[in-house]
């Protein structure tokens, strides 16, 4: 028993102290940090000034960091509505016996491969851009005027569809794989009883994903908080206000943008405890919402 | 056994790839005697090594190792430097040299630097260099800490073969007469300005600069009061009328570089405003070489500031902690003095730190505004100083430039919403 428990230390803390060295102290100093007036993130302990909730005032007090969350939840809801539903429809195609199955679906998931760096790149320059780019290229063949995607009424919607557009084939792997979890003699059961496609989808398919439509609404959350690379690649060199999301501005205030020294790491560190509140929030609401351990298959 | 064998060339090929992988420092270690022999420098760089500025600090490198015997490891860190260096420095990691640009090595590391003042007394640096930037550097940290490395200029930026073409036989000083100059441009079929949305508060931040001066923007920027002053009105109600009658490019302001990308490409447009670095962004986007020419940004009627310009650079600092400050000190003025400083300046198209130097032809004119520059502009002309309404600024005067507003004073009005 002595031996048993020396090995479960022994294959055991090396985790415990990865999760604590890499996970549990950055947290605590960052929940710490946050109630403190610290202008460099490195700065030293001591010259940490206590300021209360003050850099949470600071934060919900900015028109600009409302104008991010504003943004996140737009393409949590939006975005998340569009992405869902599109992977879950291609999931339920390629489940459905069509031909050339391996082909869609390596087609679909394919903008995943390649880096999100590219692919923006790809959306602003062929596909937005004014002069040569698909859209309005379309537009012209049928006589229509040519539309300025990356205005600033239209811009935040362009880099929406293009985030989905990356978004859909992973999430359509995770339905797929919950799909195929399903035994099909339920199905074959169901279409003996009478029951059509439809029917077979609202009463067996739906009902038994609901635990992988829980894993992706958490997935798509963390996405969406994590949303950083594309808003980056929609405002180059600086950022803009359309496309701002949280990280972005937790990344501006605690290490300024360009051409600017002031950086404010207490109020970057607030930042990172409210969207980890916000997750967590998201997490327990979900898990109150859908239960997926009522069903055994 | 074929898998095994195979199995084996791959865990080894793996192997060779990820030691090679993490190899990302240029290394220069020529031995010999010299008076460094057995002296190794860290040097942190903002470029990569495949960069034009990359390859020309790697020569340096080389040459610098083989004339002083000094090692000189380089670790190419590009742009997002900035997110390092203040923990690595705090942490005292192995940095003598490191580049930033010169504000937030004065402004942010300064804690961390080596005072350079006697250092470059005796090396006569203050004839090396321009002055304009060293006084920043000194006001801002209360020392010299920053080398100036590759020095900025802004202005309107225009193509000197169109200018000709439209008859502009001397650039204009006056928006009155920039209003004429872009009369003339659209006459003759040509567009007047590019504008990337980008740079849309850097080309208005200049006109309110004219009319107000960057220190009232900066209190404007900080504690709202747009719509209470004038100035601010009359500047918007200037670029409403400018954008009324058609002088910016098609489709302008549009999404970086593609607004600027059509001086090479189109050739049809004839100015954007702009630091240099912009020549060097059109021709490696689009391989046009364009006769580039360089003015003031022209001085409002009644305005404050007539002629102040922006000016910013690149520099280097040395770390405090450095145990070799003075080799470290030599390699940075072999860097951004003499030979290897025209080097850069004709490779990477840029303008030279040493005004000794000669500047290349694209940005004829640069030395001479620099070296008459004795209060640079910031970027933004101060509305970056509120860092956090900044993409809030920005995205106003974007629709500012879009035609979104009817009148000065509702764009000031939009500005004030946003506190």
């Amino acid at each position: 028993m002595k031996k048993n428990r020396l090995m479960i230390i022994t294959f055991l803390l090396p985790c415990v102290i990865s999760v604590v060295v890499m996970f549990l102290y950055p947290t605590i100093r960052t929940i710490v940090m946050s109630f403190f007036r610290i202008e460099d993130i490195a700065d030293e302990v001591s010259t940490w000034s206590f300021y209360g909730f003050d850099n949470y005032q600071k934060i919900f007090g900015s028109s600009t960091w409302r104008v991010s969350m504003l943004n996140m939840g737009r393409i949590w809801l939006f975005g998340g509505i569009i992405t869902l539903s599109l992977s879950l429809l291609f999931a339920v195609i390629l489940t459905s016996g069509i031909r050339f199955k391996k082909f869609f679906r390596a087609a679909i998931y394919l903008p995943n491969v390649i880096s999100a760096v590219a692919m923006a790149t790809m959306w602003i320059q062929y596909i937005y851009n004014q002069d040569y780019g698909m859209l309005n290229k379309i537009l012209e063949t049928v006589g229509l005027d040519g539309v300025k995607w990356l205005g600033t009424d239209t811009k935040f919607w362009a880099l929406l569809l293009a985030f989905v557009f990356g978004a859909i084939g992973y999430y359509m792997l995770i339905f797929l794989s919950g799909i195929e979890r399903i035994p099909q003699d339920l199905f074959e059961a169901a279409t003996i009883d009478g029951a059509n496609k439809v029917k077979q989808f609202t009463k067996i398919t739906l009902p038994l994903l609901r635990g992988i439509i829980k894993t992706n609404l958490t997935f798509w959350t963390v996405h969406t908080i994590t949303f950083f690379v594309w808003s980056k690649m929609f405002s180059p060199i600086d950022t803009e206000a359309t496309t701002i999301v949280p990280v972005v501005y937790l990344y501006d205030t605690a290490f300024g943008g360009k051409n600017t020294a002031v950086r404010d790491a207490g109020a970057g560190a607030a930042v990172g405890v409210v969207l980890a509140v916000l997750v967590l929030i998201i997490y327990f609401i979900m898990n109150k919402v859908i239960k997926d351990d009522e069903l055994e298959f | 056994m074929k898998k095994r064998i195979i199995s084996a060339f791959l865990i080894s090929a793996m192997t060779v790839a990820a030691v090679a992988g993490c190899g990302s420092s240029g290394d220069s270690d020529k031995g010999g005697d010299g008076k460094y022999s057995g002296v190794t420098l860290n040097y942190w760089s903002m470029w990569n090594s495949s960069e034009p500025q990359g390859q020309v600090i790697q020569e340096a490198a080389d040459a610098f190792s083989e004339e002083t015997g000094a090692t000189i490891n380089i670790e190419w860190k590009g742009r997002d430097i900035n997110t390092l260096l203040s923990s690595a420095l705090s942490s005292e990691e192995a940095i003598d040299i490191f580049e930033d640009s010169y504000m937030n090595i004065a402004k942010n590391y300064k804690d961390y630097c080596y005072d350079l003042t006697e250092m470059a007394e005796e090396a006569g640096y203050a004839d090396k260099s321009f002055g304009c930037f060293n006084d920043k550097v000194v006001e801002w940290a209360g020392f010299l800490c920053a080398i100036t490395e590759q020095p900025q200029v802004g202005g309107v930026w225009y193509n000197k073969d169109i200018f000709e073409d439209c008859g502009i036989t001397e650039v204009p000083t006056t928006w009155t007469e920039f209003m004429d100059v872009c009369e003339k441009i659209t006459a003759k079929g040509y567009q007047p300005l590019a504008l990337d949305g980008t740079y849309a508060d850097f080309t208005f931040g200049y006109h309110m600069d004219r009319v107000i001066g960057q220190d009232v923007i900066k209190d404007l920027a900080m504690n709202g009061g747009w719509s209470e002053n004038e100035g601010v009105i009359e500047a918007a109600d200037d670029i409403i009328e400018f954008v009324g009658n058609g002088y910016l490019a098609e489709g302008a302001p549009d999404e970086y570089p593609a607004s600027q990308n059509k001086m090479g490409t189109e050739q049809n447009v004839a100015m954007v405003v702009c630091a240099n670095y912009v020549t060097s962004e059109v021709k490696n986007n689009t391989g046009a070489d364009l006769n580039w020419g360089l003015f003031n940004y022209p001085e409002v009627e009644g305005g404050v500031d007539p002629s102040n310009a922006y000016a910013g650079a690149n520099s280097l600092g040395i770390a405090s902690y450095s145990e070799n400050p003075q080799a470290a000190f030599d390699f940075v003025m072999f860097l951004t003095t003499g030979e290897y400083d025209q080097k850069m300046a004709d490779t990477a198209i840029q303008i030279p730190a040493d005004p000794s130097n000669t500047e290349p032809e694209t940005l004829s004119g640069s030395i001479e505004t620099l070296k008459a520059t004795t209060s640079p502009l910031d970027w933004n002309m101060g509305m970056n100083d509120n860092s956090d309404l900044k993409a809030n600024f920005k995205d106003t005067i974007i629709k500012l430039y879009e035609g979104k507003f009817n009148t000065g004073a509702e764009f000031a009005a939009a500005m004030d919403a946003l506190y």
